[in-house]
């Protein structure tokens, strides 16, 4: 049996590691997306005392410093002692955790991109600091994030492929199988997985550009 | 922009409940061991078109049928498998592990099921011997932080009696390449792989055998929590006698010699007291 009789025969549980792969990428990318825009809300808005300010920090730059193999290993094995968790579960929350941090930070930028003296002006017309954020400041920042957002996608769908060390048996995983079991073709089988998170990165982003456009504010297409 | 965000909106309520479901680790019925393999480890664990193959994986299947009791393989990689037995993500670990006194210390070993020793491998066309592939300014072979490389400097290198450097390499494979092309004389490496590489057809022949004896068996968490060690011990010597375990053996690697079970037993292993778990009558005194 040569090697692309194994590939097609096995190509479903290629794709079965992709799905895992993407059900991971989803999940993590929510958890970000919701912590993220808390932190930035928080950080930007939120009261300035150090009581809140100074975890927040500590978090971000906690999560940003350490490299995500060292996270798996911490939340798996770490929050075992506590709580039976999955291998799934523990790269979801490593992970989507370490999002957040990177998230907090594009919605960040795309925040302070909108002109300060827009909220003045609609603090100067009656608006509630919270209903200026949310009706002037929030929608305009999250156009200015997608862009930005596409690069965090892109990376995140890489990262994926980390979670083996811990037993999730995604994409990359279910390509190693291959390998061994027919002792060589590395090759020909990572140039088949290359393919296919490539397909997954181009799809995914042309779909964040596709949305950037729709919404983008009339007069101000690029 | 209100339509955007409620549908936004929803989909984190979706994920949340998806991440809620994945979140909860599979609830273990008392009589189910989880079974940590490393897949990609031929013959003794791999994957082979979604399906779980492999010396350790028939075995482990095998007993468990013969001691009446149900178990799922985890498969994660080698590095990762004694941390996930010591913090009991897994009940027993099922994969070609050498019994060790590093390992012994953290990990709790059954009876030993195999037994490896070391081979010197030279090319097809040498005409070294056991003793002159290894000395004489040789470059010999080894994979780097394997049982060989600790073997050669204790017992050669370390020694100073005997002039021979040894060059150390990422994997056995690349080591067995060199070889050919003339950069090293010999590889030394355990006999099961020796064989494996014999069978895949490469240019090489086994000059002679280093008998290190190094027993390889199943492992449980320290001081075996779930009591699963007795059942093991007697799952192990029950195919061994029935034939089913050489049976096993030869599928997958033919014509090879299946060692006795129980082996050597080392004494600095403490399950290999007596008495031994689920086999009184055996171990050291």
């Amino acid at each position: 049996m040569d090697i692309y009789d194994v590939l097609l025969r096995d190509f479903p549980f290629l794709l079965k590691g992709l799905g895992v792969a993407i059900v991971l990428l989803a999940a993590l990318l929510v958890i970000g997306f919701v912590l993220g825009m808390a932190i930035c809300l928080l950080q930007l808005y939120g009261p300035k005392t150090r009581f809140i300010q100074w975890p927040i920090v500590a978090y971000e730059r906690v999560f940003r410093g350490i490299p995500i193999i060292i996270m798996l290993f911490i939340f798996y094995y770490g929050v075992s002692q506590f709580y039976d968790i999955s291998a799934f579960g523990a790269a979801v929350l490593a992970m989507g955790l370490r999002s957040a941090a990177y998230q907090s930070q594009i919605f960040r930028s795309a925040f302070q991109s909108v002109p300060s003296g827009q909220m003045m002006a609609a603090r100067a017309m009656g608006m509630s600091k919270i209903k200026a954020i949310r009706h002037i400041v929030f929608p305009q920042a999250l156009r200015h994030a997608i862009g930005p957002w596409t690069n965090e996608f892109s990376s995140e769908i890489k990262e994926t492929s980390l979670a083996y060390v811990i037993g999730v048996v995604e994409l990359t995983r279910q390509a190693h199988y291959i390998i061994t079991s027919t002792q060589g073709n590395v090759l020909t089988v990572f140039a088949v997985v290359a393919l296919l998170y490539f397909i997954l990165n181009r799809s995914g982003n042309s779909l964040l550009y596709a949305f950037e456009r729709k919404l983008a504010v009339p007069g101000f297409e690029k | 922009m209100k339509q955007t965000k409620t549908s936004l909106l929803s989909a984190t309520f979706a994920s949340a409940m998806l991440i809620g479901g994945g979140l909860v680790s599979s609830a273990h019925a008392q009589e189910v061991y989880t079974v940590g393999v490393e897949a990609s480890f031929p013959p003794w664990a791999y994957v082979e078109a979604g399906d779980f193959k492999g010396i350790a994986i028939d075995a482990m299947e095998a007993i468990a049928e013969e001691r009446g009791f149900e178990i799922e393989f985890q498969d994660m990689p080698f590095p990762s498998l004694i941390p996930a037995l010591a913090s009991e993500k897994i009940d027993i670990l099922a994969t070609g592990l050498t019994v060790t006194e590093e390992r012994s210390q953290n990990i709790d070993f059954t009876i030993p099921w195999w037994e490896t020793n070391d081979v010197v491998l030279v090319p097809e066309d040498s005409e070294l011997n056991v003793f002159t592939a290894v000395c004489c300014g040789a470059r010999v072979g080894v994979q780097g932080g394997s049982s060989q490389q600790a073997w050669m400097e204790e017992n050669v290198v370390d020694t100073g009696d005997v002039d021979v450097e040894l060059a150390k390499y990422d994997s056995y494979v690349t080591a067995v390449d060199d070889m050919a092309i003339g950069r090293i004389s010999s590889v030394i490496v355990d006999d099961t792989s020796a064989q494996e590489y014999i069978n895949a057809g490469k240019p090489i022949k086994m000059a002679g055998k280093i008998f290190i004896r190094a027993p390889l068996a199943l492992a449980v968490p320290k001081d075996d929590p779930q009591g699963v060690l007795g059942e093991l011990n007697q799952g192990i010597l029950a195919i061994y006698e029935s034939g089913e375990w050489e049976e096993i053996v030869s599928s997958y690697i033919p014509g090879v010699t299946v060692p006795t079970i129980p082996g050597h037993m080392p004494d600095f292993v403490d399950t290999y007291q007596k008495p031994v778990a689920g086999l009184p009558e055996l171990g050291n005194e």
